[in-house]
């Protein structure tokens, strides 16, 4: 995940220093395991091993599965618009440096461009990944959503906490003067603006938009991808999703962001959320009763 | 609310739980059970299906804590990403006679992997009444952090308000305020 993770913590004077940092250090390592797991940049990640074996029932950790169970109700839900075999094309657009090491990924892996989310194969009785074609799976929509969900259940005892990966966040509890969270949503052309402001309390906000990462091979591609097309969506720059957990909210702003102007408000107005939704026009559009 | 995707998520997270990841890993980081434990009944109303299971083993290892409250804690050997915490204890408003920072001027940085920021924070009668950027040496333009010391005179506290979108001025510039203040605090 090529984010700065952050947490942030408001505790009662009975918590220990120690107590809290050991708690913040156990928050942490969430997002080292889903990475660990989930990064589709490095070839040794439980995913990336996992794609080799083709037509070989693979057992997988939960830090796999859950995600990747996730991806696919939600590829189902969207009949494919949202789809979690797109690794490839992203791949080959470019989308394939480590963040770290700066290296790019080329994976052994020749699917071809008609692969979708239906040669993926879970099977939730003995937890295995079963691949019924050679494909490589990008679960860049719903990882780093997880990964938040499970720093944010670390941090649940305290007043209130804030975790905080690149922008998409949990917010707990309240802050320190015990009021809801104040969080502002980026002003899609001016990083100094603030196009919004929202008060959140136990929800997580997380905002797909395509002014952060363009492809460098072409032009006017996005790291959101949408298969049925071939394409990237520009009805949207921005769309923040707000939910009760930071994965739904994830592939949620994915999602909505991939159907475009009618079909992605329907999409979070349907399932019951709230979305502020800015088109490649500026206008912005509240979804779901969000004030 | 569609209840079918809550449940995904809350099993999601339970499963990790169920299958004993974080017990078994990073017991050495538990320092206090019983006190976590009763914590936890208190305050837990977000998730109470997914409580995590807590080992009521006492270890006293101590990995990766540092005493201070430190604004910067590293944690790239586990976590592959530069991270920083950041802690605010609330103040007693019932003790004013205490001060809780020395007056004066402090010097706080805050890093990471994009550059850092550096901010002269003066304190007056437990006020702040003067921050100012006195370096910035981020990768990013001074633009984005132009209005947070304005912010931080207005609420008095490092809090300044999350960017969904772009976090990393904003959040070495907490860092920095923080370091200021916690200087300020045990001079």
């Amino acid at each position: 995940m090529d984010t700065v993770v952050s947490i942030q913590v408001v505790c009662g004077e009975s918590n220990s220093m120690e107590m809290v940092e050991a708690q913040i250090n156990r928050a942490f390592e969430a997002f080292y395991h889903v990475e660990q797991a989930c990064s589709r940049f490095s070839i040794d990640s439980e995913l990336m091993r996992a794609c080799r074996q083709i037509e070989t029932p693979v057992p997988v950790s939960p830090f796999l599965f859950e995600p990747l169970k996730f991806a696919l109700e939600m590829a189902q839900w969207t009949d494919g618009v949202f789809d979690p075999t797109v690794g490839k094309v992203m791949e080959e657009h470019g989308f394939n440096r480590h963040y770290l090491t700066g290296q790019s990924v080329q994976s052994t892996v020749t699917d071809s461009e008609l692969v979708t989310y239906r040669d993926i194969v879970l099977n939730q009785q003995d937890r295995t990944l079963y691949l019924k074609t050679p494909l490589v799976i990008d679960l860049g929509a719903v990882a780093k959503g997880f990964a938040i969900d499970l720093a944010a259940n670390e941090l649940n005892q305290f007043e209130g906490f804030v975790v905080n990966a690149g922008g998409d966040l949990f917010a707990g509890g309240v802050n320190e003067q015990g009021y809801p969270w104040e969080i502002g949503i980026q002003h899609p052309e001016s990083k100094e603006h603030i196009i919004h402001t929202l008060d959140v309390s136990n929800k997580a906000v997380c905002t797909s938009g395509s002014y952060e990462r363009k492809s460098v091979d072409v032009t006017g591609m996005h790291h959101i991808y949408n298969p049925t097309t071939r394409q990237s969506p520009n009805d949207w720059i921005s769309c923040t999703v707000i939910a009760p957990f930071a994965m739904m909210a994830d592939a949620f702003s994915t999602a909505s962001f991939m159907l475009g102007l009618e079909k992605g408000s329907r999409l979070i107005e349907q399932v019951g959320l709230e979305g502020i939704l800015i088109s490649s026009k500026l206008q912005i559009v509240k979804v779901g009763g969000v004030l | 609310m569609d209840k079918k995707w809550v449940i995904l998520c809350s099993t999601a997270v339970a499963a990790v739980y169920a299958a004993g990841y974080f017990t078994t890993e990073t017991q050495a980081s538990i320092v206090q059970p019983p006190l976590y434990i009763e914590e936890n009944h208190q305050s837990n109303d977000v998730q109470p299906n997914d409580m995590p299971t807590i080992s009521s083993q006492t270890n006293n290892s101590q990995t990766n804590n540092s005493q201070t409250n430190s604004s910067q804690t590293n944690n790239s050997q586990t976590n592959n990403s530069q991270t920083n915490s950041s802690q605010t204890n609330s103040v007693e408003p019932t003790t004013p006679i205490i001060r809780l920072y020395q007056d004066g001027t402090y010097t706080g940085l805050g890093k990471n992997r994009r550059g850092s920021i550096q901010v002269a924070v003066t304190f007056k009668n437990d006020k702040i009444t003067d921050v100012e950027i006195s370096k910035f040496a981020m990768h990013y333009s001074k633009r984005d952090v132009v209005g947070l010391p304005e912010e931080v005179l207005q609420i008095q506290s490092a809090q300044v308000r999350n960017v969904s979108g772009a976090t990393y001025s904003t959040r070495a510039f907490k860092d920095a305020i923080n370091d200021a203040m916690s200087q300020a605090q045990n001079a």
